[in-house]
């Protein structure tokens, strides 16, 4: 069995939001719910600069947090291991939309919680997710993790610097990050108090 | 600074209705734990609580219906059948439903026979399992996700604690003396609670609570300060201590939303 | 667990079987409707246009309804990728807001005022024919100017100006954008740049961009060959006052100060020549002029540079001296929007000088020369005019009108043969040097495009007619006298499209679905009211599918064949070599060589060679205004695209945290811009930011529209245009130099709007 996973290449990201828009068109998500988005954010001081363009989305974790607290069973890994929704299954009460340490489900007014499903659709034809697919600076690489020959087995094989969102959370992702700008990994927010 | 092109999904997604329900399912466990005690000590008042009991639950699941945005799909009623152990949601479910089956078994005995062939011991045993379980239920489901950090494992403390203030409190509404001393003691062990909840907290987590519920919380605080130190005049005590566990209830669900920093 | 499920639901069969008698309806009811991708899609065709760029895509279409588009791998622009405009593009066209019938001014209502009345097609197109023909009988074809943007504009702005014989038609992407660079062009080396930059990108090993917003104008095949680029470990370097995307990605970061380019390049050739770096074959075989040249930027050390541009004299000496080591594969790719300070061609040809140093033109890692695709036109009788309206424009030449037609109204005013559009502007006002009493408006935005908004209204005000064609009722689209709502680009045929490209190539439009309403597309107003003009001889096809496969015919296609292609590729002549084995060279200039030192400018009382001019100083207590572009809009016109607007709603006006700390601004706080004659925009959110000098300001441009009509685009952020009164004509090619205006921030309340999601949601309920 595969075992599917998508890297994204933080120096090539320009943060433009092609994949953002591609995965709305494509999976026609409902205005005010994200599959997909963009986080920018600057590190440094005039002149020493740096900005993270960070796009965001369902990291199918291999530990995924959202699927024990299902109670219907709705929630569920394939043995691709991606993380899915069954909607039918779904009762929308809003579990897994709590124990998700990513922001990255959101409750379908129609009655069920929908997320990024790494255009399951499209992989089943062969074809990439859509936002893999558009991506104008070769910022993403999907593919099986497993598969040494793969294109993103080789990418990481080869990489320097890779890092997941929130790693202490225990969920280990399976969207990986390369190139992170700051020499410090990804950026986290600063909470201020203003 | 941080900007976006589109959004996570950082909205509220736990709406007034959820809060309702963490109410209203504290009433409904607690009053069951009543009725369990009282039947399985034959108390003369078991029934009026039974009742109160069954009612609650039914007006919970109905909330629960109502405000699911599922609700004309019944199809998934039946995948409660299955075996999710890990969701706190699944064990809420079974805990009102046994709960429910235990309570009718008993106060349908006058109108079904052959409920009347079961001793009361058996139901109230049952009765008693559910209880707890449906207490317990929605500190879990909060408490479970490791990721909101305003939901730490003092959630487990916190909702059954406050569920039986708000029923004893009901219950010393609806004379019962006695509930009088436990009413006291479930608002004292709130207050404690409460007072030491904010120390439990991370500090992003404790500075997100005292910028977006610091009114709620207090409020609840001090509503169940009194009702602990107000002795003289129970029903007084009672009503408040109730209001102050709606409220912190209601507070913790709503402000809890958070989702820990390190994005 | 799942034969755990299954006993359980053995054992609670009974249960599940009763309580199933009632539910049985509602056990097979589905969650989701089937998902558009489940039905049956057909795949069409098309280009896009939600830019300039004009990529190949593919529309997945299922009834009325396009859900998705696609780049696709055969052509060139896409390669089977889209950038976030072209994905969101479709949304557009289901747009509530759209124009949805033709629309006559009220009798007696102003302009401006937005009252209309829905007419028939046949009501509209007579009342502007009868309209245009009382003009031409009073004041001269001459006195309707015809303004457009968009694929659609060769028939407004290029085709039926010619045939009707007037000189005034202009399109904004000229003055107002690339006329400097390709003024520039022609003096130095004979072509165009043309709308693709030709940058051999994937070979290139050393990068240098000013004032280049790669990364925020998302031109998607340049965006491509860039990362491209990039992965191949080309070393970059971005000079701009601002911490760009591209200069995020950069190696070096020069944060000049603004208007100072000049310098920074001249000091450039005077490192190269004085330390004798530059490519000295290739300059010697090409170039003419080198020895003018050398005397020139003699005094212009990085010293001296450094006084000016603020970047420190020993980094400009090693740059110039990196630029150097990796040369022919060193390259300093022209912008597109050139129009900056008013001595814009100046400056643009140091920047072709430097590369033409640096040896790169017509060799790997430096420009290719693009070619054209070979199509013939649609035969016709001969046009009274020349179509002039441009993109490229040739170098100055003795030029005449033919018998019985008047010059442009802007000729005179600056040396570049191309029509500027803002010049068009005053004739309407004050009659001189004669009239212009009409107005054609196809796709350009006439308040988020060309400067100066109030002279603007007051030219509109004064007109005998004024025609928009336009999509969405814009705010400048809600002057006109009439109103003729087109369909857009998913719903009609277009001209072909002719890309000069390093493998030339033709692509074709063809509309997924009929046109939604009572829309119509381009080429069949365009021809119904040639018809009703007794142009009719002009017009000669039958409909548009015979004029599309009459001109594949040229190329030995036809319509049929190339539906099911989308594109057709040609081979082109990229590099010299391929030049010197036919034994010519690419250079059309007088001398037949690139020309470093120009006879042509000389003669015509211009700079020879490139002179800096320092930039006029900003009014005490204001900044200069800089203003760019956002990945997710183009212009002013996809803010009502509710895709595109739910990813950004409204731009911020970017201003350094040490001066927002002084101004008292903090994160999230709203200002007015206030510029130098008092004309206030926004509110708009600042953002303070460390990735700005101290002594500018930058705003995406775009936002800041004020038309009631569009329900998401209206109110939303500031207007550069709006703030733009001022602008300085480049003698030469004739663009408006924009950023010469300043302005000031004051605080503001936020803005009490409902928020895009919020308007989104209420739609749909």
């Amino acid at each position: 069995m595969a075992r599917l996973g998508m890297l994204i290449d933080l120096s090539a990201c320009v943060g433009c939001a092609a994949c953002a828009v591609a995965c709305k068109m494509e999976n026609q998500v409902p205005a005010g719910a994200s599959r997909l988005w963009i986080r920018e954010r600057e590190v440094g001081t005039f002149p020493n600069l740096t900005v993270e363009f960070r796009p965001e989305q369902c990291n199918h974790c291999e530990n995924p947090p959202c699927v024990p607290v299902c109670p219907t069973g709705a929630s569920y890994q394939t043995p691709d291991g991606l993380v899915q929704v069954d909607y039918n299954k779904c009762i929308a009460c809003g579990a897994c939309v709590a124990a998700c340490p990513y922001d990255a489900r959101y409750i379908n007014k129609k009655g069920y919680a929908d997320k990024c499903t790494f255009c399951s659709h499209r992989i089943a034809k062969g074809q990439q997710p859509a936002c893999v697919e558009t991506c104008p600076t070769y910022a993403r690489v999907f593919g099986d993790l497993d598969d040494p020959n793969s294109e993103i087995s080789k990418t990481l094989k080869a990489a320097g610097r890779q890092d997941v969102l929130r790693p202490e959370m225990g969920t280990r992702p399976k969207v990986i990050y390369l190139n992170a700008p700051s020499k410090k990994g990804l950026t986290q927010e600063v909470t201020r108090h203003d | 600074m941080t900007e976006f092109y589109s959004l996570p999904n950082t909205g509220e997604f736990w709406h007034w209705t959820n809060a309702l329900h963490f109410v209203l399912v504290g009433l409904a466990g607690g009053m069951a734990l009543l009725a369990a005690i009282l039947t399985l000590r034959q108390h003369p008042e078991r029934n009026r609580y039974l009742w109160l009991a069954a009612l609650l639950i039914v007006l919970d699941l109905f909330v629960l219906w109502a405000e699911s945005p599922a609700r004309w799909r019944f199809s998934h009623v039946w995948l409660f059948l299955g075996l999710h152990p890990s969701a706190p949601i699944w064990w809420g479910a079974w805990g009102l439903a046994l709960s429910l089956v235990a309570t009718l078994a008993v106060v349908l005995k006058p109108w079904v026979g052959f409920l009347r062939r079961i001793p009361e011991q058996l139901p109230g045993l049952l009765l008693l399992l559910g209880s707890l379980v449906a207490l317990a239920y929605p500190g879990f489901a909060l408490a479970v996700n490791t990721t909101r950090p305003l939901w730490n494992s003092m959630m487990l403390f916190l909702f059954p604690i406050t569920a039986l203030l708000m029923v004893l409190a009901v219950a010393l509404l609806l004379g019962s003396e006695w509930a009088r001393r436990w009413e006291s003691w479930a608002a004292v062990l709130s207050l404690g609670l409460l007072v030491a909840y904010p120390f439990t907290l991370p500090e992003a987590a404790r500075t997100h609570l005292l910028h977006e519920g610091l009114l709620g919380y207090a409020l609840a605080g001090l509503l169940i300060a009194v009702a602990a130190l107000l002795f003289r005049n129970p029903r007084w005590a009672a009503a408040l201590g109730l209001a102050g566990a709606v409220g912190l209830r209601w507070v913790l669900v709503m402000v809890g939303q958070f989702q820990s920093p390190g994005l | 667990m799942k034969l755990e499920r299954r006993s359980f639901l053995k054992l609670s069969a009974a249960a599940v079987g009763a309580v199933s008698v009632g539910g049985a309806a509602t056990l097979v009811s589905r969650a989701k409707a089937a998902p558009w991708y489940t039905q049956e899609v057909r795949q069409v065709f098309s280009i896009c246009e939600n830019c300039f760029w004009r990529c190949g895509i593919k529309a997945s279409v299922v009834g009325n309804r396009v859900y998705k588009v696609e780049g696709y791998k055969e052509n060139p622009k896409s390669r089977g990728m889209l950038c976030p405009r072209g994905q969101g593009a479709p949304a557009q066209t289901y747009d509530p807001d759209r124009l949805k019938k033709p629309l006559i001014r009220v009798e007696g209502s102003e302009r401006g005022a937005g009252q209309y009345r829905e007419a028939t097609w046949e009501e509209a197109l007579d009342y502007i024919a009868k309209k245009m023909l009382s003009l031409k009988e009073q004041y001269g074809p001459e006195s309707i100017a015809f303004f457009g943007h968009g694929t659609g504009d060769g028939w407004f702005v290029d085709f039926l100006p010619a045939a009707w014989g007037s000189p005034n038609a202009a399109k904004p992407s000229v003055s107002l954008c690339t006329a400097p660079r390709e003024v520039a062009a022609q003096y130095t080396f004979g072509r165009a740049i043309g709308g693709h930059e030709p940058i051999d990108w994937p070979n290139t090993r050393y990068i240098v961009l000013i004032g280049h917003h790669i990364g925020e104008d998302t031109h998607n095949t340049q965006l491509q060959d860039w990362s491209q680029a990039r992965k191949n470990g080309a070393k970059l370097v971005v000079v701009d006052p601002r911490f760009s995307t591209a200069a995020a990605k950069a190696d070096r970061w020069l944060p000049i100060k603004p208007g100072t380019d000049t310098a920074l390049l001249l000091a450039w050739m005077h490192v190269l020549i004085a330390e004798n770096l530059y490519d000295k074959a290739y300059v010697q075989k090409y170039t003419v002029g080198f020895e003018q040249l050398a005397a020139h930027v003699k005094p212009y050390t990085p010293e001296w540079a450094e006084k000016e541009t603020e970047i420190p004299a020993q980094v400009i000496r090693e740059v110039a001296r990196e630029m150097a080591r990796h040369k022919p594969k060193a390259v300093l790719p022209p912008t597109r929007h050139t129009v900056w300070y008013g001595n814009d061609t100046q400056r643009m040809r140091a920047l072709y000088i430097l590369n033409a140093l640096l040896g790169n033109y017509g060799r790997e890692g430096g420009f290719y020369i693009a070619m054209p695709p070979y199509l013939e036109k649609y035969p016709t009788p001969p046009l009274p005019l020349e179509p002039n309206a441009g993109g490229c424009s040739g170098p100055a030449k003795a030029e005449s009108e033919p018998e019985g037609y008047k010059p442009r109204a802007d000729k005179g005013k600056f040396l570049a043969k191309s029509t500027a559009i803002q010049e068009l502007i005053e004739p309407m006002i004050t009659g001189k040097p004669y009239p212009i009493q009409g107005l054609f408006a196809y796709g350009i935005n006439l308040f988020h495009a060309i400067p100066n908004v109030p002279r603007t209204k007051e030219a509109l005000s004064k007109l005998d007619l004024y025609v928009a064609i336009d999509v969405l009722p814009q705010e400048h689209v809600m002057w006109a006298d009439v109103i003729l709502p087109e369909a857009t680009y998913l719903e009609r045929y277009d001209d072909l499209v002719a890309v000069a490209h390093k493998t030339p190539f033709i692509e074709l439009r063809m509309p997924a679905h009929e046109p939604l309403w009572d829309t119509k597309p381009g080429w069949w107003i365009a021809k119904e009211l040639g018809k009703r003009l007794g142009l009719e001889q002009f017009f000669p096809w039958k409909d548009i599918e015979e004029y599309l496969d009459t001109r594949l015919q040229s190329v030995g296609l036809d319509l049929e064949t190339m539906k099911q292609m989308g594109t057709m590729v040609q081979n082109g002549k990229p590099w010299l070599t391929d030049w010197e084995k036919e034994n010519t060279l690419p250079f059309g200039t007088l001398s037949g060589k690139i020309e470093l030192y120009s006879e042509a400018l000389a003669k015509a009382g211009f700079d020879p060679l490139p002179v800096y001019e320092p930039p006029e100083a900003a009014p005490e207590g204001f900044y200069r205004l800089l203003y760019g572009r956002s990945p997710v809009h183009t212009f002013a016109r996809t803010q009502n695209n509710p895709v595109l607007m739910e990813m950004e709603p409204s731009n911020s006006v970017w201003l350094n945290a040490e001066e927002a700390q002084r101004l008292g601004f903090k994160a999230g706080d709203y200002a007015y811009l206030v510029n130098q004659d008092g004309v206030r925009e926004g509110p708009v959110r600042v953002k303070a930011t460390q990735r700005i000098r101290k002594d500018a300001v930058y705003i995406t441009h775009g936002f800041g529209h004020k038309a009631k009509g569009m329900s998401l685009a209206n109110g939303r952020g500031a207007s550069d245009s709006y703030l733009q009164t001022r602008y300085t004509l480049d003698p030469i090619s004739g663009g408006a130099g924009l950023r010469n205006n300043y302005v000031k921030l004051e605080k503001a309340p936020a803005p009490r709007l409902k928020s895009v999601v919020q308007i989104l949601k209420e739609r749909r309920a």
